[in-house]
């Protein structure tokens, strides 16, 4: 059952087609991603659910009401900003009883409210507090706060890791989780960061250019993309150009030139022979081994540029006419290997996944 | 660190103030005249002038109608412009680059252009009001709201919106979001454009030079008219009681600007 519903959705500024004909249902309880470049209109819907936009066709129901034309005000939905929005003029106790003052509760309830809020987001004895006397990451504290206090329907969070360094962001991204997890209110998060959607979301939608290409699990997504623009917005990628070549149940044979290899073939319609593809193989999803006679490899080639990454080696390989990325774990018993070096790369059969 | 200023910058700058303060030292020492007649430099100084001014009926009235003037002028210039300016910068009107320059065209419009549109106007109209301090007070609210539009204009431009939505959606009205969140915040830029408002009113000579009669004579049109018949330094002395409410004024709302915030600061720490 659905609790937040996009009917659709579509929103048009002047010439500009922010979103167009958005359709996603949101469990009750789910962390939500939209994920997308900058510009594919993730704001756009989010604020349309926050009540600060009003979509040019479609409709929004959050629990079975039609939402689409209340005001913010109306809606009882938290949103976080990007830039936090802490009123400046007020202490860290007057931004978290904002919202309690509005629904005309007592001094005491208030009180016992914002303490209890300050405390879960360890945020004690900073009451007194200005927005200028606060860092970025206790700013998100408070802001979060200052939603959760008034136990909204929803939660909407805007890039609110994108003005922390990466140090900060890593710890808010499993904090916030945690939160959402323990508070079980359903959340829709907006970023660009694919890492940080992957891992924190129950479901992803990526988008591009106002549209959504894909809806899934953040496994889904990563291992079994669409489109060759999510397979490379999501991760590390190599895309293989090549053609259909033979399709038996739930197997094909992609030729990619030089060499045809098996690999599994997409759900939903079945692949025509001859058509032409793109074989996905994720840079982990690589082995390299010396060539042998041994047990036949899926490709020959030659290490083109090895960089170190620490817990990592990079290798760019040479491939079938194209470069391909090969990512090893750093360990004292995976050799080395230097540019120049003839390799042959192995894969499972189902780590090539057929993208359209 | 200690802050270089190449030297003929500096100079410039000395230059500069000094041009600026002349005016008003002339003013003063002329005011302070011992002598009959209004020269530079003084001969001797006494405060003989600034005791005639305070015992003039003339010019402590007049005094006293443009200080009420510019109270008056200052009230609704503070309203109209924050109500446009907040116009200006929400609406999403095509066209609301024109409104913007129209709303404020009369800074860059000659004041004896409004002076003598309105004038002919009142007259035209027969309303009543030609030669009276409503009269006056209208062409004063002209001149000067342009002047509480730019300065709110400019607050409301580093203004962060999504602070007034954050309001919104914790369930505040649109008019409580507005005013526990969005006034405060451009409050600075409403209390500059009060000070200007009472300040362009209160030193305004053209536009009440059309609209002024004999008995409801602003401070500058008095000290015209005095001049222009008598060349004697109490004017000077009236310019300098002036000079001094303006600067009185200036000093006075940014003391309390200030004040405000020293009480936030001390609150915050404790
Ligand atoms: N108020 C507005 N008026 C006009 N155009 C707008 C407005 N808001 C957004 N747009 C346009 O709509 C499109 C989508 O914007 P949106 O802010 O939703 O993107 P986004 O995915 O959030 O991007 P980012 O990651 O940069 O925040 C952009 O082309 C943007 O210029
Ligand atoms: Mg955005």
């Amino acid at each position: 059952m659905s609790y937040v519903e996009f009917q659709g959705i579509s929103k048009q500024f002047g010439e500009t087609l922010a979103v167009e004909d958005l359709d996603i249902s949101i469990a009750q309880g789910e962390f939500f991603s939209l994920l997308g470049p900058s510009g594919c209109g993730k704001s756009t819907t989010l604020r349309m659910l926050a009540g600060f936009v009003t979509p040019t066709t479609g409709q929004i129901h959050v629990h079975g009401r039609d939402i689409t034309r209340l005001p913010p005000e109306a809606r009882d939905i938290g949103i976080v900003f990007q830039n936090y929005a802490i009123f400046p003029h007020m202490t860290v106790y007057d931004n978290i009883a904002f919202g309690l003052v509005e629904r005309n509760m007592t001094k005491r309830d208030i009180r016992r409210k914002v303490e209890a809020a300050l405390e879960q987001v360890g945020m004690s004895g900073y009451e007194r507090r200005f927005e200028r006397e606060l860092s970025g990451g206790q700013k998100q504290r408070v802001a979060l706060a200052r939603v959760l206090v008034i136990e909204p329907e929803i939660l909407l969070l805007d890039e609110p890791l994108s003005a922390l360094d990466k140090k900060m962001r890593e710890e808010m991204k499993f904090w916030i989780k945690e939160i959402q997890r323990s508070v079980g209110i359903t959340t829709i998060y907006v970023t660009h960061d694919q890492s940080e959607a992957l891992t924190m979301s129950d479901r992803i939608a990526v988008m591009e250019g106002g549209r959504v290409l894909q809806v899934g699990t953040p496994v889904e997504i990563y291992e079994y993309p669409a489109s060759r623009f999510v397979a490379e917005f999501i991760g590390e990628s190599n895309l293989l150009s090549g053609r259909v070549q033979e399709v038996t149940d739930g197997r094909c044979e992609i030729d990619l030139g030089p060499a045809a290899v098996p690999a599994q073939a997409p759900s939903g319609a079945p692949l025509s022979e001859g058509s032409e593809v793109a074989l996905l193989i994720r840079p982990e999803m690589i082995r390299l081994h010396k060539v042998s006679e041994d047990e036949a490899p899926m490709l020959e080639g030659r290490i083109a540029e090895e960089v170190y990454q620490g817990s990592l080696r990079r290798y760019q390989v040479e491939t079938a006419g194209q470069k391909l990325t090969v990512e090893v774990a750093n360990r004292p018993d995976l050799p080395l290997r230097s540019a120049g070096e003839a390799v042959a790369l192995y894969w499972n059969t189902e780590s090539g996944v057929v993208v359209r | 660190m200690e802050r270089h200023i190449p030297l003929p910058m500096l100079i410039l700058a000395v230059l500069g103030f000094a041009f600026m303060l002349m005016p008003i030292l002339v003013v003063v020492m002329a005011g302070l005249t011992a002598g009959e007649f209004l020269t530079f430099p003084p001969q001797g100084l006494s405060l003989r002038w600034v005791a005639a001014f305070l015992q003039s009926d003339k010019y402590l009235s007049s005094f006293f109608f443009s200080f009420r003037l510019a109270v008056m002028t200052m009230i609704v210039a503070t309203i109209l412009g924050t109500a446009a300016a907040l116009f200006l910068s929400r609406t999403g009107m095509i066209g609301r680059g024109a409104m913007r320059a129209f709303f404020l065209s009369p800074v860059v419009l000659p004041g004896v252009v409004i002076g003598f549109a309105l004038f002919a106007f009142f007259i035209a109209t027969d309303m009543g009001i030609s030669r009276t301090i409503w009269g006056l007070w209208i062409g004063h609210i002209l001149y000067s709201t342009p002047y509480v539009i730019g300065t709110v204009g400019a607050a409301l431009a580093s203004y962060d919106t999504s602070l007034e939505e954050a309001a919104r959606s914790l369930g505040a009205s649109p008019w409580r979001a507005f005013r526990k969140v969005t006034l405060p915040n451009i409050s600075q830029g409403i209390q500059a454009g009060s000070i200007f408002a009472f300040i362009v009113s209160f030193g305004q000579f053209e536009v009440s030079l059309f609209l002024s009669s004999p008995n409801s004579e602003p401070l500058p049109i008095a000290m015209y008219n005095s001049l222009r018949y008598q060349f004697e330094p109490s004017a000077a002395a009236a310019g300098i009681f002036a000079i001094t409410l303006v600067t009185a004024s200036v000093l006075l709302t940014n003391r309390l600007v200030n004040i405000r915030r020293l009480l936030e600061r001390q609150q915050a720490g404790g």
